[in-house]
């Protein structure tokens, strides 16, 4: 069981760092000005820890950057498998994509899959009977304040955390320094596949293979 | 797994035989197009019976009870540009659970996401849901009239990180249209992007913009839909209009508007985090409409 094995490897790794932390509006409830999250929760100590802890999150892994050099490592042991899983993936938006493209190794699936991308940001949309899958990655995140905890367990190595979400099952987890997410929306509301997040956790399992456009190889050092 | 627990014993018992491992997914067929499954639109019928009573889940998901505090006491109000009668963010009446309650306005520049007014509030606890007053219409005119509610994190079977207790709720907003009647009211995009996904009752818009906000926009007439996936769309353009579909069977006549991001955070337990989760839209939702309210629009 890859989730369980991956909470035993343990707690550091998963907090994984994304950290482009796009600006925010918050206001300062009596000037109206933007200003910093504030703290109106539990001690300082453990306001103090909490924030150290964001603070971690976004630092480790070079602060938003991708890991290169582990993505290359995906690359490789990939085997040039992702460039044949999609063979309909628009070009000029895997070139354009400025962080690596994670597929699942499952050639039904992704024959006729649909990338957009906006960069730092992709989404490939595909289809199966009765099901939308989604699989998105980004190197952008937006900073929570720091005050507000959140209620979900990450957990193994890469962070992954699920969401059941009105239509389906949401899994988030960090790879090469990378969020990334696996989506699962049934058509029908009380399709099991939903009920649970075994499915979405099947295509988490088989979402190995890596694929880089110029714009990503540029970026490890493999020449456009 | 603590969604599990509040599942029924129906779909636990679905849900427990899918638990193996060993379980594969159910061959996918690659390529396939998707026809969206809701029936061809037909004459406004505001009088339908909302079979989930507007709770956008199977009656056999029951809404957990309410537990826990919010998860950090309300600031003072804030001297938000926002002046139409519209109660504070997070303020939940009791029993409907724990409102969240920072007024971080996570999407400052987007377009109010109806092409009318509408009227922002409760589809479960209001007229005619699920859990409002017994024997009521959802068409009440109390449905149809301000101030508006903020529903974000209103008790729900649903996750949501952010929420109190157990970290379930409501993972948007309800946004009835100007009028109790279906296929009428435009929904439009909250901002530039791409439509990404359409499902058979939801349309999913990714901005193009960092951080690249994904709105999702549920129940519209998926049948005749202005956009389909792929689409380019402008801040303000039409997408569909405001429809109860639910994938084959009804819910309240209303627009479920989610705000989602990729976010970092630290869990309940000191745990640093980085996941793609729900974002309370109501503040954001609220200047937009005062910025349309101010006669501006959206390009």
């Amino acid at each position: 069981m890859r989730l369980i094995t991956g909470l035993l490897l343990g707690g550091a790794l998963a907090a994984t760092a994304l950290g482009v932390a796009v600006s925010q509006s918050r206001v300062d409830p009596a000037t109206g000005a933007q200003v910093p999250a504030t703290t109106t929760n539990g001690t300082a100590a453990q306001l103090a820890a909490r924030r150290a802890a964001l603070i971690a999150a976004r630092q480790q892994r070079g602060g938003g950057q991708v890991d290169w050099q582990s993505a290359v490592g995906g690359l490789r042991q990939s085997g040039g498998v992702g460039n044949s899983l999609a063979p309909n993936l628009n070009q000029a938006a895997v070139d354009q994509t400025r962080v690596p493209i994670l597929l699942p190794v499952d050639e039904t699936l992704t024959a006729g899959a649909r990338l957009y991308s906006f960069g730092d940001y992709y989404t490939i949309t595909a289809d199966a009977p009765g099901v939308g899958i989604s699989l998105s990655g980004t190197t952008t995140v937006v900073p929570l304040p720091a005050n507000t905890p959140l209620n979900i367990d990450p957990i193994g190595p890469e962070g992954a955390t699920s969401q059941r979400t009105v239509d389906g099952q949401l899994i988030s987890f960090t790879r090469y320094g990378v969020l990334y997410t696996v989506e699962v929306r049934c058509d029908a509301p009380t399709d099991p596949r939903c009920a649970d997040d075994n499915y979405a956790r099947g295509l988490l399992a088989k979402t190995t293979a890596v694929v880089m456009g110029s714009a990503a190889r540029a970026a490890a050092g493999l020449g456009g | 797994m603590r969604k599990l627990l509040l599942l029924s014993p129906l779909v636990l018992a679905l849900a427990l035989g899918a638990c193996d491992d060993k379980t594969k997914p159910a061959a996918p067929v690659g390529g396939e197009v998707k026809t969206p499954a809701s029936p061809e639109p037909g004459p406004p019928t505001p009088e339908d019976v909302p079979t989930d009573g507007g709770a956008e889940q199977p009656s056999s998901e029951p809404n957990p009870p309410a537990s826990g505090p919010p998860v950090q006491p309300a600031n003072p109000p804030a001297p938000s540009p926002a002046t139409f009668n519209h109660n504070a963010p997070g303020v939940m009446p009791t029993g409907q659970g724990h409102g969240y309650l920072d007024r971080t306005v996570w999407s400052p520049t987007m377009c109010w996401p109806l092409q009318d007014d509408a009227f922002a509030n409760s589809q479960v606890y209001g007229h005619g849901g699920g859990m409002g007053p017994a024997g009521t219409s959802q068409c009440d005119s109390a449905n149809y009239s301000l101030p508006w509610r903020d529903n974000f994190c209103e008790a729900r079977s649903r996750a949501n990180p952010l929420c109190a207790g157990g970290g379930t709720g409501h993972q948007g907003q309800d946004i009835r249209p100007g009028t109790c009647k279906k296929n009428l009211h435009w929904a439009v995009a909250a901002e530039k992007g791409v439509v990404t996904d359409v499902g058979s009752y939801t349309v999913t818009v990714t901005s193009s913009a960092a951080p690249h906000r994904v709105y999702r926009y549920l129940h519209m007439q998926m049948a005749a839909l202005a956009v389909k996936e792929g689409d380019t769309v402008n801040a303000g353009q039409k997408l569909g209009k405001v429809a109860n579909d639910f994938g084959g069977t009804p819910t309240t006549i209303h627009l479920h508007f989610e705000l989602r991001a990729g976010v970092a955070g630290v869990t309940t337990d000191g745990k640093a985090v980085v996941l793609h989760t729900f974002l309370p839209p109501y503040m954001s939702l609220a200047e937009a409409y005062q910025r349309k309210l101010n006669g501006g629009t959206c390009s």
